[in-house]
């Protein structure tokens, strides 16, 4: 969080309106008649995530995670890609960076006070901020561990003491 | 009619280019601002420009000012396609000389919608 005042996500949003938001982007994004169906299923040995960062009032991320694979036929739904036509890592990290994208706008929208958004990234998740500061909605599509995870910033690590006798 | 998709995401420009060309627009596309500038300056005159509003470079906010500043391209009209979906985002893209604002996630039937408003759907493609 950016400041001390600042209230935790846990505040200012739930996992409901984040399932909500999820409802309408499945369709429109990933695909006619696909849904994000919030019921978890074990984590895979290896996730890959994608996140957009949330500036404002309330600083954090919005972080979409799953297993390679996952995001591989994510990519190949969003880009209603078809057999012979394959995706390639580019594509992948386009198409799971803009899932992320739009689940953190809208996300975004729902947050009191005027906030700006980041652009996607790909990698390994950020880490966490504080253990109150998480709104994460774990579930599967089309049976694969899928994970949505609002979470507040960790705070910069303090400056290291360098004092230098006078 | 033509279509101009500005998009960082090379899947949301697909997804729009896919949509447009189902209506029968013929469709460029480009990567940010300033890469919609170039394609502009080249002498492509699009009916519509679909603009993505956060990417790098260039924001879509600021190649609509861009745009607006420009008489020459007085004829394009600028339509927002966009996550940002606050109310003061809004104004601001419309004062900035936006025509219309799509926010997604949207379906292909929204976008219809918005190109019939606009008058840019064509006679053969049903409203």
């Amino acid at each position: 969080m950016s400041t001390p005042e600042a209230q935790p996500i846990s505040a200012l949003l739930d996992a409901e309106t984040v399932q909500s938001i999820a409802d309408q982007v499945w369709p429109s994004l990933v695909g006619d008649g696909e849904v994000f169906v919030p019921v978890p299923v074990a984590p895979p040995a290896e996730v890959v995530s994608a996140w957009v960062d949330i500036i404002g009032p309330w600083r954090g991320s919005v972080v979409v995670t799953c297993a390679p694979a996952t995001a591989q036929a994510l990519t190949e739904s969003v880009l209603m890609a078809r057999p012979p036509t394959v995706v390639d890592d580019e594509d992948v990290a386009d198409a799971l960076g803009e899932l992320a994208n739009v689940l953190g706008g809208n996300i975004k929208s729902v947050l009191p006070g005027e906030s700006k958004l980041g652009l996607p990234q790909l990698g390994s998740a950020p880490s966490r901020g504080r253990l109150d500061d998480v709104c994460a909605l774990a579930g599967q599509w089309r049976g694969n561990f899928l994970t949505i995870t609002v979470q507040g910033a960790a705070p910069a690590p303090h400056a290291e003491r360098n004092e230098v006798p006078l | 009619m033509r279509a101009l998709v500005i998009d960082d995401s090379r899947a949301m420009r697909r997804i729009v280019g896919t949509i447009l060309k189902d209506f029968g627009y013929e469709v460029r596309e480009a990567g940010d601002g300033r890469q919609a500038l170039d394609v502009l300056e080249e002498g492509y005159q699009p009916d519509l420009c679909c603009i993505d509003w956060n990417m790098p470079v260039m924001d879509g906010l600021q190649f609509v000012m861009a745009v607006r500043a420009n008489p020459a391209y007085r004829q394009v009209t600028l339509m927002m396609v966009t996550t940002e979906s606050e109310m003061g985002q809004i104004v601001k893209a419309l004062a900035a000389g936006a025509h219309e604002y799509l926010i997604k996630p949207f379906t292909a039937d929204a976008l219809r919608d918005k190109l019939a408003l606009l008058g840019l759907l064509p006679e053969d493609v049903t409203a």
